[in-house]
């Protein structure tokens, strides 16, 4: 009994080295290209070469001093800000409905609130188009948060589906038990275990709309511009390193908050 | 973008904000009915800022017509605009396979050049003339290589030599998708077609051509700036794309340089999309910024070469040499034929049409 | 609880209400549908199936089924979306089990790890890989300078290039999915395998993979249908072997203008998925009469 508790205690070491190998080697993998965009953002030249010549925060400075790009950030954020609020209040209990419910056609159902990620964004734009159009909406920020919305309702379901799938169906039944009515038993029980789902939907729902472009380009007007469209404008004939100022600018703003955010836990904690 | 009417920008958002948790089906949009305004589509970026800085601006100081930028001017977004009969945009700044593609879909209004102003109209170029939109700023497709691979003049000098693969070594990277695509203009020159006698394509031949040229492309690139991209670092060493935006990187310090000698000049143009409501602020506008002065000012700022003539008046020995409607550049290259490419064939669609298609499916089919 | 179950309570009417209730919690998202996403969809079919001159018409349907050259497309589309599906299941579960098993910080770093390229456009991130695999690019640069390789490797404008491309923007919607089914699994129930004379790997195997299929068939499902409808990284990363459908689609809506067409094309799309998860639903469905899944 030692031998073999030992024998596979080493394999158990040796599996998880072997895993923090192939751990390390992804990251290495995903951090590779910001590293190249972090350079390439200190380029003084208007070109998008690495390593950079001559090195300058111009492209800082520049969207620093614009009112335009920062007006952007901020209807970037505020919108996806919305859309991942929404997402989640139509979609976790969409997801719940789909993961427990028993009735015919659910899978119907459930392909049918899929869709709008395998629809090609394009078409989806153009027949929101025509029905924004005739609600007048076209150019407005509601128009882009109804859209974007829609088209995030799919990830949520599909992630906090899942973790319902998992879910142990005894602490629902114990809450009732108790005497919780439903609301209660979801909120206060239900949800919470399937708390790490609800974030990274969250954070998914989020990255959608902030992400997004195609949508901005054909719903959108003079007054609803975006990040991601100010990026795609300053491609389409310069290519400078502006593009990666912003993204420099956004990695370094989220790990800030990450950090904040270990730092209250762990006071929280202590 | 650089909509500087109206309340601040600030107090609009904040307001459509509150307006969107309230209620989402609040219209938002401003009152388009009166002639103080038009709206112009473009691309933005500094496109935009130039053209707001030389053309909307003083047009709005010289008549008290309000001009409003938005964009891009998507043939997508018009066409859906038209059909749900809800036309917000007056004046298109875009391209002729775009333009090609909207008239087809009857998307456009036809120009009434008895409006324009005669003197300034004929400062332009005839062949710039087209029914349904009126060229203002050139750009052109160059043999634009790496000088670090061909220095001190070595760079292959026509379509012939890119397309000889033994005598000019390098990865050549030529556009799908995005302009006038396919090239078949080059394919034709390089199999020996002269100049003159390019139009009316002879398609088959041309195709061959591109069968030829295929094995040397390293990349079909999407866009112009991935091509620059490119170039700079030395990825590919010959390549088909915007001279002008060349020669941008040039004066950035990318090892770029351009061959002018036998290029393809195609403009963008001025278009009014149909069901436009201020036609008279229109045509003020329009015979505004084909002024050779305006022109000039605007060729100071954005790389492309002016379409009137009269602009070269305004602009000093080196503005004028580098760009590629310079009396001197215009004589090595020759006009993009609108009307070929806008023929209807016999399947009932534009020649355009049928060679985009063709196009992909050479691409996918290798055949 | 068990007590409860005991008694019985749980066939009465309140039982049949509550089972009833589940499903009457989609109707927030049928209705939000209805509201957003009937009107494209009818316009979609309306497009798909209708000629303007001569009222319903099957041309379209026509055209998509005799053209060989878009059945390569959707080939090509589907080969790289399975691809892609793949790939991020072999990196991402591993990577996912270990975010869920480590403690707080490592945890943290491995979640900011796969987070952050979010923050930079697609774009940004194709550019930079075109920097890195280019045969004059850093990875080549290295290679040679290392003396591992002589000639560069064509890392770039074909299908390598492409999947590099694409499982960094994907791998994302791989490993949280399955990291948040597996922080959530009982970890007990492992322990508890190990105690009976179970190795780590047999504990794994019979345990905690099964266990964690629902969040690696929700992560298989992201990532293959965000990758069908990539068409900015392959334009960019990839060679002519790479054109998908979506890219096609595309042009046909953006610069042709043909949307019958296109609409059509992404109906044939749209069927296509579908065709594939109800073959999915097949075999998990016939897992869970062999009773794997808990529900």
């Amino acid at each position: 009994m030692n031998d073999s508790a030992v024998a596979s205690d080493h394999e158990g070491r040796a599996a998880r080295a072997a895993l923090w190998l192939l751990a390390s080697v992804t990251m290495v993998f995903l951090l590779a290209p910001m590293l190249v965009i972090v350079a390439v953002s200190f380029n003084d030249a208007a070109l998008f070469s690495f390593p950079p010549q001559r090195w300058s925060a111009r492209w800082y400075a520049a969207l620093w001093e614009s009112r335009v790009w920062r007006e952007a950030g901020w209807l970037s954020l505020w919108l996806a800000s919305l859309v991942a609020l929404a997402s989640l209040a139509i979609g976790v209990p969409a997801a719940y409905g789909l993961a427990k419910g028993q009735f015919r056609g659910r899978r119907i159902v459930e392909a049918v609130l899929i869709s709008p990620m395998v629809v090609p964004v394009i078409v989806l734009a153009l027949g929101l188009y025509m029905l924004f159009s005739a609600a007048g909406m076209i150019g407005t920020p509601a128009a882009l948060f109804l859209a974007h919305t829609l088209l995030a309702l799919p990830v949520v379901i599909v992630i906090v589906g899942a973790a319902f799938r998992r879910q142990d169906l005894a602490i629902e039944l114990a809450a009732r038990a108790c005497g919780a009515t439903f609301a209660r038993a979801f909120w206060h029980v239900v949800l919470p275990s399937v708390r790490p789902a609800v974030i990274a939907a969250a954070a998914f729902a989020f990255l959608t709309s902030f992400d997004e472009v195609v949508l901005v380009l054909f719903l959108g007007g003079p007054r609803t511009t975006t990040i991601p469209k100010k990026i795609w404008e300053s491609v389409k004939f310069e290519l400078d390193p502006s593009l990666t100022a912003v993204s420099t600018i956004l990695i370094a703003v989220s790990v800030a908050a990450l950090l904040v955010a270990q730092v209250a836990a762990r006071r929280r904690s202590a | 973008m650089t909509d500087r009417s109206g309340p601040s920008r600030r107090a609009m958002l904040l307001s459509g904000a509150s307006l969107t948790i309230a209620s989402p089906f609040v219209h938002l949009g401003a009152a388009r009915a009166d002639n103080r305004e038009i709206v112009v589509a473009s691309w933005g970026g500094s496109r935009t800022t130039a053209m707001r800085e030389v053309m909307f601006a003083p047009f709005e100081q010289a008549t008290g017509i309000r001009v409003r930028d938005d964009g891009p001017p998507e043939a997508a977004k018009v066409k859906a605009m038209v059909e749900s009969g809800n036309v917000t945009w007056d004046i298109l700044d875009t391209d002729i396979p775009a333009i090609l593609a909207m008239v087809n879909a009857k998307l456009l209004e036809p120009i009434d050049y008895a409006k324009i102003d005669k003197a300034k109209l004929a400062r332009i170029p005839s062949v710039l003339h087209h029914p349904y939109g009126l060229g203002h700023l050139i750009y052109s497709f160059n043999i634009v290589y790496n000088t670090k691979t061909f220095p001190n003049g070595t760079q292959p000098k026509t379509w012939a030599e890119v397309w000889d693969g033994v005598r000019f070594k390098g990865a050549r990277c030529f556009p799908f998708r995005g302009g006038l695509s396919p090239q078949l203009e080059f394919a034709a020159i390089a199999d020996g077609v002269s100049v003159d006698k390019v139009y009316p394509l002879d398609i088959e031949r041309a195709w061959s051509s591109m069968d030829r040229l295929r094995p040397l492309v390293t990349k079909w690139y999407a866009t112009h700036a991935e091509a620059i991209q490119l170039l700079s670092s030395g990825e590919i060493d010959i390549c088909c794309t915007i001279g002008p935006r060349g020669l941008v990187a040039k004066k950035e310090g990318a090892p770029i340089d351009v061959e002018f000698a036998g290029g393809k000049l195609a403009p963008d143009n001025w278009a009014i999309v149909k069901g436009a409501r201020n036609t008279e602020a229109i045509y003020q506008f329009l015979n505004f910024v084909i002024d050779g002065k305006v022109q000039a000012e605007l060729a100071k700022r954005i790389p492309y070469g002016p379409s009137s003539q009269d602009a070269f008046a305004h602009l000093s020995e080196a503005e004028s040499r580098q760009l590629n409607t310079s009396p001197e550049n215009l004589a090595k290259q020759f006009w993009t034929d609108i009307e070929w490419w806008g023929k209807v064939a016999e399947n009932g669609k534009t020649n355009n049409e049928n060679q985009i298609e063709r196009y992909a499916r050479w691409m996918v089919k290798r055949a | 609880m068990t007590a409860l179950a005991a008694s019985g309570d749980l066939a009465g009417p309140a039982n049949r209400a509550w089972r009833a209730r589940p499903g009457l919690m989609v109707i927030g998202a049928l209705l939000f549908c209805a509201i957003v996403y009937l009107g494209p969809l009818l316009s979609l079919i309306g497009w798909a199936f209708r000629d303007p001159k001569t009222g319903w018409s099957l041309l379209q349907l026509y055209r998509v089924a005799t053209d060989d050259a878009y059945h390569l497309a959707f080939l090509v589309t589907f080969r790289i979306a399975a691809v892609s599906t793949l790939i991020c299941v072999l990196i991402g579960y591993p990577y996912a089990y270990l975010m869920a098993t480590s403690g707080p910080r490592l945890a943290t770093l491995l979640a900011a790890a796969v987070m952050i390229p979010f923050w930079s456009s697609v774009l940004a991130r194709s550019l930079a890989w075109m920097i890195l695999l280019g045969r004059k690019g850093v990875i080549n640069e290295w290679l040679i300078a290392t003396g591992l390789i002589e000639r560069p490797l064509a890392l770039l404008f074909n299908s390598i290039g492409v999947q590099i491309g694409m499982v960094h923007v994907l791998l994302p919607f791989m490993v949280l999915p399955i990291w948040a089914v597996m922080a959530r699994l009982d970890a007990r129930l492992p322990r508890a395998a190990r105690s009976l004379g179970a190795s780590p790997t047999q504990a794994f195997l019979h345990v905690t993979l099964p266990l964690s299929l629902p969040g690696l068939a929700a992560g298989a499902t992201l990532v293959f249908m965000f990758a069908i409808g990539f068409y900015v990284t392959p334009a960019l990363l990839g060679g002519p072997d790479d054109l998908t459908i979506a890219s096609l689609i595309e042009m046909e809506v953006r610069d042709l203008l043909d949307w019958p067409f296109g609409a059509m094309l992404s109906l044939a799309l749209l069927a296509l998925v579908g065709a594939i998860f109800a073959v999915g639903a097949v075999f998990a469905g016939a897992r869970r009469l062999a009773g794997m899944e808990g529900r």
